[in-house]
């Protein structure tokens, strides 16, 4: 009997290489993954080279593996398993008991070169400079990760950038603000970026030292847009038991009206956006909703009538933050560093901003290529 | 590309069996040697082109030793640039040293021959054979060829003879029952890989976050405890995986690990652990050294400097070095004092407690590293246990009490007792689903990344 079992044995698992081969083989391919929010990898290239240093067989293995059949389902299986078999780190990510954490910090660069081209973009400018540099949700969160890792860490990072930033330029600590408040809802439990309200509570501080004053939280509605909102930590673990979360947006009820917004990619091609884009609803990536998908530079102007102009050089941390300020000056102009391939002064004249104000996640703060063209 | 992809698992693996079987039988050996050629290449065409070159400078070698059998003194000169080519190899590719050297001849950047440790240890055992006659040497190049580079004993060997390989391929029996226990060890291997050795891993590395004078006794425990069994997992996983593979073309190759963990001496544990490498080492090293030696006392520092050798084989670094000779110590004073028999629980954590000390120096890359580790693991910290080594054991208590029992024999002597009744019955009829199971387990553990890379030490 031993006999025939083992025959089946071979029969069986022959049977199931060559039924997931085969729907490798024949199956359609997508070139993007609505889960994953990212673009899959493409067919590779066979050329010589490649076959010689080891290219080839990379993209080879990361092609089958990016549309091996049924990933979605498979991945979302393996993070269950992974959580079960042993502690609650899924693909680098820890799934705290009810919000998923990124857990990378302690490996990220230092951000003292981020911090030196920062310092001679500001030399160069006659604007005054405010920076408001924010902690993701593991800083404000630290508490629930892993006792093993450092508990402070971002603290830490954002404390010895603002130590190396250069004394004129203008810090605004965030991170003690959100850590205060963080049982509030101040962060999404999916994504690693603050919730609009935890932008707001930031947006009270930083619009004092802009020389405003706040507009207070009872002058705004409130509108729950989507509470199935799955974020950049989700797309990373595909784990499915922590509850979605809600995105809303903020319309204040003043008579400041928006009077264009227009964004450039780097060719100079412009399109009319809307600050924030229900239809957005429908994308891959719901926090698209706040300014769209990430362009370039954006130019806002609206009905203020004080002449005040401001630009903001932002990461995608900026995006649920900037209508807020829309309140208070009648031209904004929005930089997103990482999508920029062309000098910051071809597009932008900085002088003409009497303010520059810096919003980032410590995140981006390591990867300091961001600054580059911004002195070019 | 490991056995432990995807890739390799649901594309390389069943064409190469599907071609092999649709082959005629007198050219399936061809069909072997074409696909293991295929393997390297997939790799990239620099291993290849590196196998080849390894292949046909110790191939002639072997012949012009053989032909120059009776004089020993023209046969010591091919002898010797053999044996100094493939150590070179080794010496360029596993230390840091010859990084510039590399780069400067073209070789991309992080290029490793995978299983060089493996193969060069086959080889140069083959050339010794030959030269001192115990052997003649084979005309048959293609089958010299597929002695180093079948690739499934290509990542982590076995180290064998070439007699033993000759006959294993010569003699071979394929068919689908064959193919059915070889999955079945395929299976085992890549659970052992995937599902222990990775999760096991992930809790080493923590441990490792912690700072030497934070460490909890408890943690220090807790973190070498998982390295061993990362470590045994690891290796036996990939030494089944590659015997089950070639089990599927009806290459029987020997396994390498006997359930060292539940040794109740350290003798057996050493008996036990990675038997055909040290095997090797008995033979080629050891034996012919002591052979010249009277003096016991100078025999016994033989066998631990050899011990130390093997250590050093696995790290190329001193630490390694100092494992070994600790192992060997440990062994030769085991012998010397203690001549009772031991209890099997008592002696299996006795030999648990040694291994895992000595271990120490394997796992850390510094002497003072495993110097400090080694004083937190006797409490030199002062912290018993923390809020770290509860939150580690909570969560990683499930995968070490699954390791630990697989890693005894207690699961495979509960199926030989059970002999024929109706217990080894019913695990008869449910292996073909359970092994199919895992498979789907394994899968779905590494569909993320694609593969599990993680080897702990480039062999």
């Amino acid at each position: 009997m031993a006999d025939n079992m083992s025959k089946i044995t071979a029969v069986l698992v022959l049977g199931v290489m060559i039924l997931f081969g085969a729907f490798f083989v024949f199956g359609n391919k997508k070139d993007f993954s609505e889960n994953e929010n990212r673009e899959l990898a493409e067919t590779p290239d066979l050329s010589l080279s490649d076959a010689v240093d080891g290219k080839f067989a990379k993209n080879t293995e990361k092609y089958f593996t990016d549309h091996f059949p049924f990933r979605d389902r498979f991945i979302a299986g393996s993070a269950k398993l992974s959580t079960l078999v042993s502690e609650s780190i899924v693909n680098g990510v820890y799934v705290s008991g009810d919000r998923l954490l990124d857990v990378s910090a302690e490996e990220r660069d230092a951000t003292d070169k981020s911090a030196e081209l920062i310092n001679n973009f500001c030399k160069d400018h006659s604007s005054a400079a405010y920076f408001v540099c924010v902690p993701t949700s593991s800083g404000v969160y630290g508490d629930e990760i892993p006792p093993y890792y450092q508990k402070n860490i971002e603290n830490r990072q954002i404390t010895s950038l603002y130590n190396s930033l250069s004394a004129d330029i203008r810090r605004i600590d965030a991170y003690n603000i959100l850590k205060m408040l963080n049982e509030n809802y101040i962060y999404y439990k999916n994504d690693n970026k603050w919730t609009t309200y935890g932008a707001y509570c930031v947006y009270k501080t930083v619009i004092q030292k802009l020389g405003f004053s706040p507009i207070p939280y009872s002058k705004y509605t409130v509108e729950h847009v989507d509470f199935d909102f799955r974020g950049n930590l989700y797309d990373i673990t595909q784990y499915k038991d922590i509850d979605p979360d809600t995105i809303d947006i903020y319309k204040c009820l003043s008579s400041v009206k928006i009077k264009s917004c227009i964004s450039y990619d780097n060719n100079g091609k412009r399109e009319n956006l809307k600050l924030c884009d229900k239809e957005r609803l429908d994308s891959a990536y719901k926090y698209d909703v706040y300014l769209g998908e990430t362009k370039p530079y954006l130019n806002i102007k609206t009905t203020v009538n004080n002449n005040r102009k401001l630009l903001v050089i932002k990461d995608r941390f900026g995006d649920c933050f900037i209508p807020f300020l829309t309140q208070h000056y009648s031209e904004i102009a929005v930089v997103s560093p990482e999508e920029l391939n062309v000098p910051l002064s071809s597009i932008v004249n900085v002088d003409s901003y009497e303010q520059t104000l810096f919003i980032m996640g410590i995140n981006s703060m390591s990867n300091s290529e961001l600054f580059e063209l911004l002195n070019k | 590309m490991l056995y432990s992809s995807l890739l390799f698992i649901y594309i390389f693996l069943p064409v190469s069996i599907l071609l092999y079987y649709v082959t005629p039988t007198k050219h399936r050996e061809k069909t072997l040697l074409i696909l293991s050629a295929v393997f390297c290449g997939m790799i990239n065409l620099w291993f290849l082109g590196f196998m080849l070159v390894y292949i046909a400078v110790n191939y002639i070698a072997m012949r012009t030793i053989d032909k120059f059998s009776e004089r020993k003194e023209i046969a010591s000169i091919p002898f010797a640039a053999a044996v100094c080519f493939d150590l070179t190899a080794v010496l360029i590719f596993r230390t840091k040293y010859f990084v510039s050297f590399l780069s400067d001849i073209g070789v991309p950047n992080g290029f490793f021959p995978l299983g060089i440790s493996f193969f060069t240890l086959s080889v140069i055992g083959t050339l010794i054979d030959v030269y001192t006659g115990k052997m003649k040497s084979d005309k048959n190049v293609l089958r010299f060829a597929l002695y180093i580079i079948f690739f499934p004993r290509l990542i982590m060997g076995p180290v064998m003879r070439y007699g033993s390989f000759n006959k294993a391929v010569k003699e071979r029996r394929d068919g689908l029952y064959e193919m059915g226990v070889g999955f079945t060890i395929f299976v085992k291997g890549l659970a052992k890989k995937i599902i222990a050795a990775d999760n096991l891993y992930m809790l080493y590395t923590a441990v490792g976050r912690v700072d030497y004078n934070e460490l909890s006794a408890l943690t220090a425990w807790i973190g070498i405890t998982a390295y061993i069994l990362c470590l045994y997992f690891t290796l036996s996983g990939f030494s089944d995986m590659g015997v089950g593979i070639s089990y599927c073309f009806g290459v029987r190759l020997p396994k390498s690990f006997s359930y060292p963990m539940s040794s109740n001496k350290i003798r057996y544990f050493a008996a036990r652990w990675h038997t055909n490498v040290t095997h090797w080492f008995r033979r080629y090293v050891t034996r012919p050294l002591s052979r010249s030696i009277k003096n016991r006392y100078a025999r016994q520092a033989v066998s631990i400097a050899v011990w130390g050798l093997f250590g050093f084989w696995y790290t190329f670094s001193m630490n390694g070095f100092i494992w070994g000779l600790l192992i060997g110590t440990a062994m030769t004073l085991e012998s010397r004092l203690d001549k009772r028999r031991i209890m099997m629980i008592s002696g299996v954590i006795y030999t648990f407690l040694i291994v895992a000390v000595c271990s120490v120096f394997l796992a850390e890359e510094s002497f003072s590293g495993a110097f400090r580790y080694l004083l937190a693991m006797l409490g030199g910290n002062r912290i018993f246990a923390d809020t770290i080594s509860l939150y580690l054991l909570k969560s990683y208590i499930v995968i070490l009490l699954i390791g630990l029992y697989i890693s005894t024999s207690l699961f495979r002597n509960m199926l030989i007792r059970s002999g024929k009744n109706k217990l080894s019955k019913a695990f008869n009829i449910i292996s073909p689903i359970a092994v199919t199971g895992m498979l789907i387990v394994c899968t779905v553990m590494i569909s993320y990344s694609g593969s599990s890379g993680m080897i702990l030490m480039k062999l």
